[in-house]
């Protein structure tokens, strides 16, 4: 998957290139509207991350030429303006998503995921972890047959834990991820490891979670 | 009032007035007039008797008599000459009675004393009171239509003109005052009206408007920049943390540094996002466009947040019994009014405390209570806790008074009424006034 990254800051631009190439992504940058429509000209991208706030104008209005040369791709707009009217236009000029900075690399890797879902209509093959199969299209989880109910949160917990496997992912960002902007400071407090544990509780009948390691004074990963 | 009611009431008023003071003066003026005229015609009389008199010789009349005597056959005026004293000198116009062939009559007689051939002569020149007023009463009468009349015909230009002169001010409220939803960026023109005050007056309106336009687009502007300036630093500081985190080679004590670092960074990224909400709310950047059904929004939050009931074991009752329908507001605010306000009541609650949701119908307005059996607020504190940073219960050190101050700037640009009531160590209850919201037993 190739993507281009419109970002004037600098090291914003490489934290995520640095996190997408981990992420097995090929990642070109450009930090002004004028580069970026160079390098859309002649390459062609899967998903392009366009910032509003651009040194020689708004990013917005990179959209339509961009998508006139690359209609395939998936626009990602990312923005820390913050304003209603920012997101709805980028929609309307036919973004694909839209994420508020600051937002997390595991949001935008989550994110761009759901747009190739979406999208590119991507079959993914069932994800098998354990004696588990989990259906990230339909939600659902299976161990043999039987099917297990999670709560959709509990879902949400889960499969963000195995879309960012072998990954130690911090209460916060757990948190972030399944409540938002209602996600309360008080990271401390144990409404993650409540999910967890019913998580384990409800997979633990069927066969070992052996998987879903607690990282101590870190966070949760789950080991594939 | 209004103006031209006033104007109008005021002009009917002094034209009333005028006939009613007109009507009492009347008859003095007519009568004051009538006895000027007959005065005058008395002394033009006497002027003829006397231009007679020297003409014809005072013998003519007199005769040899002693007198002479004059009247009218239904005796309305008479004229009488006698010899007076030498020494005698009157002039004057007086009415008395006068007892002509047996019938008693009250005249205006004239008395003049005049000299022919050396000897005085004393002239009387009678008219009957009866015979003087017998035109009051039509004069009066006439004058009293002719008045009338001339009062309706000025009432009707008075109100046809103060309407014309009014309507620019009319005009003026209901294009600039009356149903305008700020921020204003519909521009009518100009008021058409020739009177300078109305000029000025409309001019002046356009331009405090315009005046807050501009320092509305200025806060607007500064909350959009300060948002990218805050924002920024923050979105490479947490990017930068976790890419560090995510390396297999990191040390576990550094790990936890690093969610301790993640953590602040959070608590930092959560205050600046609460204060920019703030402002975005007070400078009006969330359209009100949506409806939105109270219980089910009040059910959603509850999904969003029942999670955190477990902790302390509480128990919470809704009762809402009514269902209803919140027109022209924000659906996202609003779900974050009631998510904080829920969130407070669980934060601040004991273990096997609870919370009870009610509704009722107060007259046109519509009352939601949320009580819990939490910590309570001191009266004292009880007036500041929707201010800023402002935090109460310092025993416990959770949340950083923003909560608050956002449920405050939600229910400001939704006008919804927001009362605290409670008691420390038995509980707080907020109540919230929707006004004139119609709500409906399902």
């Amino acid at each position: 998957m190739k993507v281009l990254i419109v970002e004037d800051e600098k090291t914003l631009a490489y934290e995520m290139e640095d996190f997408l190439k981990k992420a097995f992504y090929v990642c070109d940058l450009a930090h002004t509207i004028k580069s970026g429509l160079e390098k859309i000209g002649v390459n062609s991208y899967d998903y392009i991350l366009l910032d509003l706030g651009l040194p020689d104008g708004d990013g917005l209005s990179l959209l339509p030429a961009a998508k006139k040369h690359n209609p395939d791709a998936a626009y990602v707009i990312l923005t820390a303006r913050g304003n209603l009217e920012d997101r709805i236009a980028g929609l309307d000029l036919g973004a694909d998503d839209y994420l508020a900075k600051p937002f997390s690399l595991l949001e935008l890797q989550s994110r761009m995921q759901a747009i190739a879902r979406r999208k590119f209509n991507i079959k993914e093959e069932l994800l098998r972890l354990g004696d588990f199969s989990i259906d990230l299209q339909k939600r659902v989880i299976h161990c043999g047959t039987e099917q297990i109910e999670l709560s959709r949160k509990e879902f949400d917990l889960f499969s963000y834990l195995l879309l960012h496997q072998n990954r130690v992912l911090t209460r916060m960002q757990l948190s972030e991820h399944i409540w938002g902007t209602f996600a309360d400071d008080d990271y401390d407090s144990n409404y993650i490891d409540a999910h967890i544990k019913n998580i384990r509780k409800k997979l633990n009948v069927h066969a070992p979670t052996d998987f879903l390691e607690t990282v101590r004074g870190v966070g949760y990963r789950i080991k594939n | 009032m209004k103006l031209s009611t006033k104007l109008i009431s005021f002009i009917t008023g002094s034209k009333l007035a005028v006939v009613l003071l007109f009507i009492i003066s009347l008859p003095f003026l007519v009568d004051g007039l009538v006895s000027e005229y007959t005065n005058n015609s008395l002394r033009r009389q006497q002027d003829k008797v006397i231009r007679n008199v020297k003409k014809n010789g005072i013998q003519h009349y007199l005769q040899g008599d002693d007198s002479y005597g004059s009247y009218t056959m239904l005796k309305e005026e008479y004229i009488a000459l006698e010899p007076a004293k030498s020494d005698l000198r009157i002039d004057t116009i007086k009415t008395e009675q006068r007892v002509v062939e047996q019938d008693t009559l009250t005249y205006r007689i004239l008395m003049h004393t005049f000299v022919v051939d050396q000897k005085s002569y004393l002239m009387e020149i009678g008219k009957t009171i009866a015979s003087i007023n017998q035109y009051n009463k039509p004069l009066q009468r006439i004058a009293l239509y002719v008045l009338m009349s001339l009062i309706v015909f000025t009432l009707i230009i008075d109100l046809i003109f103060t309407r014309i002169l009014i309507q620019p001010l009319g005009k003026i409220i209901s294009t600039r005052l009356v149903n305008r939803k700020f921020p204003f960026r519909d521009h009518s023109p100009a008021v058409a009206t020739s009177t300078q005050d109305f000029k000025y007056l409309d001019e002046s309106l356009v331009l405090l408007m315009e005046q807050i336009n501009d320092a509305f687009e200025k806060e607007r502007e500064f909350t959009a920049n300060a948002s990218h300036e805050l924002m920024t630093p923050i979105s490479i500081l947490q990017n930068k943390m976790e890419n560090m985190l995510s390396d297999e080679h990191l040390p576990d004590h550094m790990a936890m540094k690093i969610v301790e670092m993640m953590k602040t960074l959070g608590r930092l990224k959560k205050i600046s996002n609460s204060l920019l909400l703030i402002s975005r709310i007070e400078n009006e950047q969330f359209a009100k466009s949506a409806t939105v059904n109270l219980k089910i929004l009040i059910i959603e939050v509850m999904e969003e947040i029942s999670h955190r009931l477990t902790d302390k074991n509480l128990r919470i009752d809704i009762n809402i019994d009514r269902d209803t329908k919140l027109k022209q507001v924000n659906q996202d605010l609003l779900f974050q009014l009631f998510y904080n306000l829920i969130n407070n009541a669980i934060k601040y609650n004991k273990e096997n405390g609870s919370i009870s949701i009610t509704d009722e119908m107060r007259g046109n307005d519509y009352l939601i209570n949320l009580q819990d059996t939490g910590i309570g607020i001191t009266k004292e504190e009880v007036p500041f806790i929707f201010d800023r940073f402002r935090k109460t219960n310092l025993r416990e050190q959770v949340g950083y008074g923003l909560g608050l101050a956002i449920v405050k700037s939600i229910a400001t640009y939704h006008h919804i009424d927001i009362k605290v009531v409670s008691a420390l160590q038995q509980g707080t209850t907020f109540t919230l006034t929707f006004r004139n919201v119609i709500s409906a037993h399902p």
